[in-house]
């Protein structure tokens, strides 16, 4: 008696050796390859084709499929990366499940790297799709996983890139939170004076912009907020905020700022990176969004002393509140769209600029809001140790960039075009001014830079000195700098004096960027920024579904480019919003609960958090959640009870290969045996 | 100048042609990647920033610039860097400072291996290595330097010092073996001082 399971339906296997042109079939003899393969078990179709790709190709496909039964397809040609897809389609197209296709990659891993053996090559793709063949047997049908995706989205970060993604989303129709962590959102754009290469100052492009997104009914701003918790995958994302309390109460504020006259309480502005001052209670700018006051816990007197109530009083509306606590909450999202940003380089004590040992070497950021006319000086530039509006004034290139030592390789992209608009606005504001750039290379790459480079020489008198400054001393007296360096272009070694000296500071990863990162698993690149999919043609997505990234968070970049990249993202994430639904590859790890004894060792390797110890039955079993899964076997490797399979990539999967390979015949035994 | 800063400061003279076009004859393409069998790090890297020369206390002094080395060697201008890259202190000051990691010194220690090797010793290698040979010291300190010495009340050089003559024996043995002096093109010396 024969029971069901004994009886497995017919593999017919059908098998298709692509030339690809002459880049297989130059090296391999394809027509050999697939004459041989046609004489294994269970092979029903064996032949090679000019390019499998091709409408022909895949209409050679589907034929075998239709009028040979054949219902494995074993495609022999270049790369999965690049067609995998195609095929999958193509066979689905004819009616047979994807997942019964598989690829031999004749190309990358035989023709190419044997193109002066074409013998041992043939033999090689012969012996490959031997193995491809034995592993078709053992392939099962898979069915992809549908999920539903939330018509919403978080971005995290409101800089301009934040706020640019934000804006795209709530335009489309779809329910947008805005999360930043300062008081206001605005970002570092609102420190600058003026942008480059057209002068346009910063907060006067950002500020409609941010009014913009304060005005859009589908966006929610939660500014003072951190996210705390992510978890859930691409479309179902449970995330934890905490509202950071500002001892005011929002809807009560409107902004007036009497509170903040009557504040006894003065502390350095971090806004103006120091050299201003703000109260205890306050708002980063004017132009702030939300235009609500904040109280500096840490600086607050009655925090201090319980007694001062000067802000209490003076408020008409009783917004004051030091009793406030944070407020947690949790939002379901659809998508995340991570824009945290950027920090500026700070340079290292005792270092050779000398940064925080001389008073007249500032940085870059620094020096935007002293020449900022909402700056602490009103937009005159002045001298840190005395007052005194400084004549001479130099600029280094490449503080904390391009620099093997200080693990920052890359170039921060940015600081050549802003030296040289920085060199400008003094230059107007100070006329009889002295400016010297000394940089390494001059990057004037986009639109509009290199006529703004051209102009600061033609019209400014700029001087550009080509040589990186290898030592920075000071008179006790006058507290001027002088730098030597060799300029290159000379040869000869030089010593200058100057009343200034700005460091143009490199961009890094803003530091909130990092628990982020942890909580969503995101890759990150050598140099510290966050990873995209690909370099060239994914630019915003990232390695897990769902999640987008855009602005310096994954590079150094200007405003035109974050900007760009963010509309990028808000496309990317609406369009899986505008779907409603994913589609999950059921690639993905698979537990056998009878095996599995729930010790928990795969919840630990996991570099996904996709696998979790549940109750299943009155039983710990581990249990994967496969839109998190991306199908990397490390659980499977890792479990001791062999309890885990990777789907598509099994043992049995895996070791038909290897029997394949390790049974076929080689060259050398044939001309050995003669046969 | 004394006898001694005479000697080791002669023949250090600036061989370059600023006048003459350069073409590929005179260049070496190999040059860089010998460098590099020599113990140099890839001097292709180079950006030529400067910092290197600014932070050199030689290139101060002299004609002489770490980076312009770099880029002779980068170009390929064999002939010209051999004979003129023996001031090197050695002080590692372009080393610690270089932006691409780049090591200039050990650099200039590469050429001078590459030098010897073609013959290119300049006189005071020849002089110290003689002095080696023939006193067991490289620099040999002169009758007035002595007499300094003794006036002040100082301990007299190893050279007069009981025990010193095996010491010297044994250096001897060690340039001999190691066919230094043949290197260096210089007769040894039989017996003792």
């Amino acid at each position: 008696m024969t029971s069901p399971e004994s009886k497995k339906p017919e593999e017919k296997i059908g098998v298709f050796i692509c030339h690809c042109g002459t880049n297989i079939g130059g090296v391999v003899n394809c027509e050999k390859v697939a004459e041989n393969i046609s004489k294994l078990p269970g092979v029903v179709v064996s032949k090679d084709v000019k390019y499998a790709c091709s409408d022909l190709g895949q209409e050679d496909i589907r034929k075998a499929i239709r009028e040979n039964g054949v219902n494995r397809v074993v495609v022999a040609s270049c790369s999965p990366r690049l067609h995998e897809f195609t095929f999958k389609k193509c066979v689905e197209g004819a009616g047979l499940n994807p997942y019964f296709m598989h690829m031999v990659n004749l190309r990358e891993q035989c023709s190419w790297v044997h193109m002066k053996e074409p013998e041992k090559a043939t033999q090689k793709a012969e012996d490959l799709v031997k193995m491809g063949v034995d592993r078709s047997r053992l392939l099962t049908p898979l069915t992809p996983r549908e999920v539903s995706v939330e018509k919403s989205c978080l971005v995290i970060g409101g800089g301009i890139s934040g706020i640019q993604a934000a804006l795209d989303i709530g335009d489309k129709g779809f329910k947008t939170y805005l999360v930043e962590k300062e008081p206001s959102i605005g970002g570092h754009m609102a420190q600058l004076d003026k942008t480059f290469p057209t002068g346009d100052c910063a907060i006067c492009i950002l500020a409609p912009k941010m009014v913009e997104v304060a005005r859009n009914p589908n966006i929610e701003i939660l500014a003072y907020s951190e996210v705390v918790d992510i978890e859930g995958y691409v479309g179902n994302f449970k995330v934890k905020i905490r509202r950071k309390p500002r001892y005011v109460i929002e809807d009560k504020c409107v902004g007036c700022g009497v509170c903040a006259e009557k504040c006894p309480v003065k502390v350095p502005n971090e806004f103006d990176c120091g050299f201003g001052t703000r109260r205890a209670i306050y708002v980063p700018f004017p132009q702030a969004v939300p235009l609500k006051y904040t109280i500096d816990k840490e600086h607050c007197l009655h925090f201090k002393t319980g007694k001062c109530q000067l802000c209490v009083k003076a408020c008409v509306n009783q917004a004051i509140d030091h009793k406030q606590e944070p407020i947690d909450i949790e939002l379901n999202v659809g998508t995340i769209i991570v824009a945290t940003g950027f920090d500026t380089y700070v340079p290292i004590r005792k270092g050779v600029y000398k940064y925080w040992e001389y008073k007249n070497v500032i940085t870059a950021l620094e020096l935007e809001r002293l020449i900022n006319a909402a700056g602490p000086t009103g937009g005159h530039l002045v001298r840190p140790s005395d007052g005194v509006e400084p004549k001479r004034i130099a600029f280094i290139q490449c503080v904390g960039s391009r620099n093997i030592k200080l693990q920052h390789k890359y170039c921060s992209r940015v600081c050549c075009m802003y030296a040289i608009k920085n060199a400008q606005i003094i230059s107007e504001h100070t006329p009889d001014s002295e400016i010297a750039i000394y940089y390494n290379d001059v990057r004037a790459f986009g639109k509009g830079f290199e006529e703004l480079y051209h102009r600061v020489r033609e019209d400014y008198g700029v001087e550009f000195i080509r040589g990186r400054p290898a030592k920075l001393t000071r008179d006790p007296l006058t507290e001027n700098i002088t730098i030597r360096a060799e300029e290159t272009l000379l040869a000869k070694i030089t010593e200058r004096e100057f009343d200034l000296v700005v460091l143009s500071v490199g961009l890094i990863p803003a530091a909130g960027t990092s628990p982020i990162q942890k909580m969503l698993s995101l890759p990150v690149s050598d140099d510290g920024f966050l990873q995209e999919s690909h370099p060239k043609l994914r630019p915003v997505e990232t390695a897990i579904e769902g999640v987008f990234i855009c602005g310096c968070v994954q590079s150094p970049k200007d405003i035109p480019d974050s900007v760009a990249q963010a509309k990028g993202a808000a496309s990317a994430a609406s369009t899986m919003m505008i779907k409603g639904k994913h589609i999950v590859e059921p690639l993905c790890a698979s537990v056998t609960n009878e095996l599995c004894v729930g010790c928990g060792l795969c919840t630990e390797v996991c570099p996904y958090k996709a696998i979790e110890l549940k109750e299943v039955d009155g039983l710990t079993k581990a249990v994967v959640t496969e839109a998190l899964c991306h199908g990397c076997g490390t659980c499977a490797a890792s479990c001791p009870q062999h309890a885990i399979s990777q789907l598509q990539f099994t043992d049995d999967q895996i070791l038909s290969e290897l029997t394949a390979a390790l049974g076929s015949t080689n060259g050398a035994k044939d001309s050995a045996g003669g046969g | 100048m004394g006898e001694v800063e005479k000697v080791f400061t002669s023949g250090l003279a600036e061989k370059l042609s600023e006048d003459k076009i350069i073409t590929e004859d005179d260049l070496d393409p190999e040059f860089a990647a010998e460098i590099i069998r020599y113990g140099g790090k890839d001097v292709m890297t180079c950006l030529q920033c400067g910092n290197c020369t600014g932070v050199c206390p030689i290139s101060l002094k002299i004609e002489y610039k770490t980076r312009t080395t770099i880029k002779y060697c980068q170009f390929g201008m064999r002939k010209q860097t051999l004979e003129t890259r023996w001031v090197c202190a050695t002080c590692y000051r372009c080393y610690e400072h270089c932006p691409a990691d780049l090591n200039p010194a050990e650099l200039m220690i590469a050429l001078r291996h590459i030098a010897i090797r073609e013959g290119i010793i300049p006189p005071f290698v020849k002089v110290a290595a003689t002095n080696l040979l023939q006193y067991g010291m490289t620099v040999r300190p002169d009758e007035a330097m002595i007499k300094e010495r003794v006036k002040m009340g100082l301990p007299v050089l190893p050279q007069t010092k009981p025990g010193w003559e095996e010491v010297k024996k044994q250096i001897v043995t060690i340039i001999q073996t190691t066919k230094y002096d043949r290197l260096l093109g210089i007769a040894p010396k039989e017996g003792s001082e």
